[in-house]
């Protein structure tokens, strides 16, 4: 039998129309690593993740995750979901409910946990990422910082053995954006498997075991942080890397 | 020109009207559940992806939206009947606002459901929940709340489309008023009182959509 990672992806192809998003991916995270996807604008970086729990389907290749081949009949794709977590770039929060209930939802009605216990874990998990007086803030009362780290704990409320992060940062205003990496990095320390779509390089040194960096749909150039950052290997990774550097 | 307005008259006839106004409000209220049912079913059945349930579903609303409910009426009325189906004018009356404000509703729901952003379908399906759950916990939930003013409105509409049930002698309001016109000949006073009693109505269900907008404002502000 082959060594298999956490999520391992097999010469995966992926086509929007005949746009060719996903070319050729083979890639492989094991358990508790923590990896990085850059990339410029469209090269298929946010695709890649979304593929992992399914909100993309893959066209061909293979994709297994946590040992179950996605799109295989046997694979129960909501059983599958309920291990990884994924955070968007715009939260995605449920307005009509308190953080709390944001972080309880999934697992009082999907992981069937009583409802006090459920609200303990609640309450411990947004002790952690910081907001333990926001527990009965409805998300419109939270800024965008906040909101993401809601987002955060919601996730970690299924306690999941994945957790996928679609540019977390991104639509934060600059002076949020520590607050919510902080978060992610306790949680990598925790030894969560993840992977992170994400320009923040410093969060990249400081617990990514690997970057890979995509464009226009392929990985081109993949290694530790410190190899990629400071020796990036080809044209496109040094232009890339200049641009977002510059400032 | 006041003069010959017989405000006499009209207070003659108003345990008439109220009898009137008392039927319009139940049988509007009943054709308004009535089209709630139908337009929750016909909303299912057009958001499915295959066309089984779908096209009939379009199929309906069309022709009820492109035919007028006078012609809706009087074919339940008239043509029914015929078809070996013959039910009281009330039943007929409440039955075809029913079938007529049920594909506005549909539309409106569907309206109220694609209104919610594509990422809280994506939040939900991503924490593993069913097509269920997402839909009792986190779609519905929201679009009840966008769905309520438009439903409003479609009521007030439905309560002026039941005048035309007086068109086959159901005894509402406009009917009242009909009846004063002709044993009178005061058809100012029968029908500026009905119209003053529409106009009631109007305010009370524009006062519940106001209450309502409050009162669903005051919890979990959209972002």
């Amino acid at each position: 039998m082959t060594k298999t990672g956490m999520i391992d992806f097999r010469g995966v192809n992926k086509w929007f129309g005949a746009l060719n998003v996903l070319k050729d991916i083979t890639l492989s995270v094991e358990p508790r690593e923590v990896v990085v996807v850059c990339g410029p604008s469209g090269s298929g970086k946010s695709t890649l993740i979304r593929c992992v729990n399914g909100l993309e389907a893959i066209k061909d290749g293979d994709l297994v995750v946590d040992g179950q081949r996605l799109g295989d009949p046997a694979t129960n794709m909501t059983q599958l979901r309920t291990e990884i977590g994924f955070v968007f770039q715009s939260f995605n929060l449920y307005p009509h409910k308190t953080a709390l209930e944001n972080v309880t939802l999934a697992p009082i009605h999907v992981r069937k946990t009583p409802r006090a216990e459920a609200e303990k874990a609640g309450r411990e998990l947004l002790a952690k990422v910081g907001l333990a007086d926001k527990v009965n803030a409805y998300p419109a009362q939270l800024s965008g910082g906040q909101q993401q780290r809601v987002a955060i704990a919601r996730c970690l409320g299924m306690r999941p053995k994945i957790m996928l992060f679609d540019e977390p940062t991104s639509a934060l205003d600059p002076e949020m954006i520590s607050e919510v990496l902080d978060v992610m990095v306790a949680v990598a320390e925790e030894g969560m498997t993840m992977m992170v779509v994400t320009h923040e390089m410093g969060f990249a040194r400081k617990v990514a075991q690997r970057v890979v960096f995509m464009d226009a749909g392929a990985i081109v150039e993949s290694g530790t942080p410190d190899e990629f950052f400071s020796h990036p290997r080809t044209d496109r990774s040094r232009a890339f890397l200049s641009k977002i550097l510059r400032h | 020109m006041l003069e010959n307005f017989s405000f006499r008259t009209i207070v003659e006839y108003l345990p008439l009207f109220g009898q009137g106004l008392v039927t319009t409000v139940w049988l509007s209220a009943l054709s308004f559940v009535g089209a709630l049912a139908v337009g929750i079913v016909l909303c299912a059945m057009n958001l499915q992806r295959g066309w089984l349930f779908r096209t009939p579903a379009k199929a309906y609303i069309d022709a009820v939206r492109a035919t007028p409910l006078l012609a809706q009426l009087y074919f339940l009325y008239f043509g029914l009947p015929r078809l070996g189906f013959v039910l009281p004018e009330l039943v007929v009356g409440i039955l075809a606002l029913s079938l007529n404000s049920g594909a506005y509703v549909a539309e409106i729901i569907r309206a109220g459901i694609l209104s919610i952003p594509r990422g809280q379908v994506e939040a939900s399906v991503a924490s593993g929940m069913t097509y269920v759950q997402r839909m009792r916990l986190v779609v519905l939930p929201q679009a009840f709340k966008v769905t309520i003013p438009p439903l409003l409105g479609q009521a007030i509409v439905l309560v002026k489309d039941s005048a035309l049930l007086s068109l086959i002698s159901v005894a509402e309001l406009t009917r009242a008023g009909q009846l004063l016109a002709s044993d009178r000949f005061m058809p100012a006073e029968g029908f500026l009182t009905i119209a003053a009693f529409y106009l009631l109505l109007y305010y009370c269900l524009k006062g519940l959509a106001t209450l309502s907008g409050r009162w669903l404002g005051t919890a979990g502000a959209r972002t």
